[in-house]
């Protein structure tokens, strides 16, 4: 056990120690950190004060704009020419233009600076809105209060309610759970992908290097081989979490420096989640904590979005650690046995094969598994303990029973401790064999071997 | 007392007989030279001794007892293929294969920094293994393979791309453990390195021990009474009895050499004699096969007789 210890400490601070774990580890929380907070500050910028001059020739928008805090109108008439001169030179940043014109909305923008694409879409609503309004008066004589009354009645809508096996209503978001689902197969894959790989080329470069034969004079390969196993999975929880601790002092520093700013964010980030519902039938659910969201805070947003989830972060959060852990060691160990058995890189993809379809098929099915997430499909790519960690983290957000988590789980264990066994006997006889090209029926005779 | 004793050994792979029935003893204390062809099986034997691998059948006793996995410790296994992490610092690598054969943190260090010293290699410490020339790698594995003080030392071609300074310097760190008590076992192909330091050998052949015992007694096993003597003469000698046959002769300024093969009857104090009558004798001496004909001798007729025996092969 002590000789364990002590290789699961080498494989451990000889990787925590490279420049590339160390750049890697610190980069991507600041991406993350910017590529929420960059958006916010660069819609933010464009929010400054805009002094807009609206010169109409239908006169149908003439002191019918609506004014906020950070745009203020001005109405004049006469030559555009001479007016668009005398604004922009002033106090104007910006002079809209209506020709004369009886059919279309056309206008045109002056300006000398570009003004923020907020701008341009408020004024482009606020336009069309008055235009509506403007034909229903005039060319149809219809009554506006009347129109709006009528229109509000008529606004149907579905809410989607989904009742769990306690009999627990919630109202659910099929659309993002289905994109959160997705997220996480693909996240979950790719971290199997990425730090199995590293058992991988470890077991490679311990072979081709040939200190393996100094290894097991003086411990079991099965030590080796777990020490190794253990050592970078610790590699990858350490990177996990300091991505996870980086990534919110980040946010919580730049929440402090300027919570201004912060404030606005919430509400982008509640727009972006407008977003990705807009087809969904639950706007009236997002609308309601729109109405809420000026004095939400961070926190506030995940516990609010968690309303909608079927599971909660903290069992998401535990579940992706299972499937990461069991579904790393499965991979890392079968990864080691082939990487045992191969002289070099290329001959081990070769081997890898049909080790690596299996996960392959489930990333390429991800799409049909989050769209019927309680289909057979899903529930069977689900159990299989090859292909479940990615095909359960896509199921997850949509709620799965929790007997199938369990038995998911249960066969997840099961098979980790026949590919540790099947790996251990590959790799105690790969780690010695040289320059020969071995093939799975060869790999076949050295486990029955003895 | 044996430390080492290997008893009935066989250990079969998938296609081929490794080791067939082998039995041999080390006496503490020496040196033993393990020799053979390529694929003889001398790697398999190495590894058994190691534990890396398993006999199929037959056991191996260390101090009298079956070999087990808290023996690793007293052993120190310098393997052919000399490997070496090549990405990590030499001092943090010394340390980590240090403490992987049981010795504790200050134990490994303290033991490290005497052979450091001691081979003048401090300022290595802090490089990293890559930046090392080939000959230092083979110094520090040297060291590697020595720093827990191991009872029982195994080395394959412990020589093999040294410059003859440094093998003179492992020769004599080897000859330095052997006086301190240390049980070697060198297994190689250079027959004149076998000469100098072993007291014991042992030759396989195609997983068969084919010849074992004292190096001067398998020397002497194999003698063919030919004998080296140099006369002050005027003349060379013109006839040799029938019971001597001459191999080679040379003479300059005074002095006649002959070899000279003493034919079964005769003996080396005859010759003596009969030389004497032509000159006063300047130097007489047996010569005794070398190590290399031996071997060459007796892995051929091995062979051939291996091949009377399966045609098939």
């Amino acid at each position: 056990m002590n000789n364990t210890l002590l290789i699961i400490s080498r494989e451990y601070l000889t990787r925590v120690k490279k420049k590339s774990f160390i750049i890697l580890t610190l980069l991507v929380p600041l991406l993350l950190a910017a590529l929420m907070v960059v958006p916010v500050l660069l819609a933010t910028k464009g929010r400054e004060h805009v002094n807009v001059m609206v010169v109409d020739d239908n006169e149908i928008y003439i002191n019918n704009f609506i004014e906020d805090e950070k745009t203020s109108f001005s109405y004049r008439s006469g030559d555009i020419e001479q007016i668009k001169k005398e604004a922009l030179a002033g106090d104007y940043d910006v002079v809209l233009y209506f020709p004369q014109s009886s059919q279309k909305v056309n206008a045109n923008m002056y300006y000398n600076e570009e003004p923020s694409m907020y701008l341009r879409s408020e004024l482009e609503s606020q336009i069309n809105n008055m235009f509506f309004d403007h034909v229903l008066q005039d060319s149809f004589h219809i009554d506006l209060d009347k129109y709006k009354t009528i229109k509000d009645l008529a606004r149907s809508q579905i809410t989607m309610i989904q009742i769990d096996e306690y009999g627990d209503e919630k109202e659910s978001m099929a659309e993002m759970n289905k994109s959160i689902g997705m997220i996480c197969g693909f996240i979950i894959y790719f971290v199997i992908f990425f730090f199995s790989g590293q058992v991988l080329r470890g077991v490679l470069e311990e072979k081709n290097n040939r200190i393996v034969e100094v290894l097991i004079s003086s411990v079991k390969p099965i030590e080796l081989l777990l020490g190794k196993i253990i050592g970078i999975a610790l590699v990858g929880l350490t990177q996990f979490l300091i991505w996870i601790v980086f990534t919110l002092v980040i946010l919580t520093g730049v929440q402090i420096a300027m919570p201004e700013k912060f404030m606005e964010l919430s509400g982008v980030d509640k727009e972006q989640l407008m977003e990705t519902v807009r087809d969904s039938q639950v706007v009236e659910a997002v609308n309601n904590s729109q109405m809420v969201a000026g004095d939400i805070d961070a926190g506030g947003i995940f516990a609010e979005i968690s309303n909608y989830f079927p599971i909660s972060f903290t069992e998401m959060i535990l579940c992706f650690l299972f499937f990461f852990l069991t579904g790393y060691l499965m991979y890392s160990a079968l990864f080691a046995a082939v990487g045992s058995a191969a002289d070099n890189e290329t001959d081990s993809t070769q081997l890898t094969m049909p080790i690596t379809m299996p996960l392959l098929l489930t990333i390429v099915l991800v799409m049909p598994i989050a769209d019927n997430p309680n289909g057979p499909l899903a529930f069977w790519l689900s159990i299989i303990p090859l292909t479940s960690p990615v095909a359960m983290l896509t199921r997850l957000p949509s709620g799965v029973p929790l007997w199938e988590v369990l038995l998911s789980m249960v066969l997840m264990l099961l098979f980790f401790v026949f590919v540790v066994w099947f790996a251990a006997k590959v790799y105690r006889t790969g780690i010695l064999m040289y320059g020969k090209k071995v093939s799975w029926k060869e790999i076949w005779k050295w486990v029955r071997h003895q | 007392m044996n430390i080492i004793e290997v008893q009935n050994v066989t250990k079969k792979y998938s296609n081929h007989l490794a080791l067939d029935n082998i039995s041999l003893s080390i006496r503490k204390g020496i040196v033993y030279g393990l020799l053979g062809p390529n694929g003889a099986g001398k790697t398999t034997l190495i590894r058994i001794l190691n534990q890396i691998t398993a006999p199929d059948s037959g056991t191996v006793l260390f101090n009298g007892n079956p070999l087990s996995r808290k023996d690793v410790e007293k052993i120190g296994y310098l393997p052919e293929e000399r490997g070496l992490y090549k990405k990590m610092k030499v001092g943090e690598e010394a340390m980590y294969l240090a403490r992987l054969k049981g010795l504790s943190k200050e134990d490994a260090l303290e033991r490290l920094k005497y052979w450091f010293i001691k081979f003048e290699i401090q300022n290595w410490w802090n490089k990293k293994v890559e930046e090392l020339s080939k000959g230092m790698q083979q110094k520090l594995q040297f060291i590697i393979t020595v720093v827990h003080r191991p009872d029982f030392l195994i080395l394959d071609e412990p020589f093999s791309g040294l410059d003859p300074i440094n093998t003179n310097l492992i020769r004599q760190e080897l000859l330095e453990l052997k006086r301190q008590g240390t049980t070697i076992i060198i297994s190689t192909h250079n027959m004149a390195s076998v000469e100098e330091i072993c007291d014991e050998i042992c030759l396989i052949n195609k997983a068969h021990k084919i010849l074992e015992g004292n190096l001067m007694e398998v020397k002497h096993q194999f003698k063919e009474n030919i004998f080296s003597l140099t006369l002050s003469a005027e003349r060379e000698i013109p006839v040799f009895p029938e019971a001597f046959s001459v191999l080679e002769t040379s003479s300059s300024r005074n002095q006649c050499h002959y070899v000279v093969k003493v034919h079964e009857g005769g003996n080396s104090n005859q010759l003596l004699k009969f030389v004497m009558d032509y000159g006063n004798v300047l130097e007489f001496n047996e010569i005794l096969p070398s190590m290399n004909d031996i071997f060459i001798q007796q892995v051929e007729k091995y062979n051939s007789e291996f091949k009377i025996q399966n045609p098939n092969e």
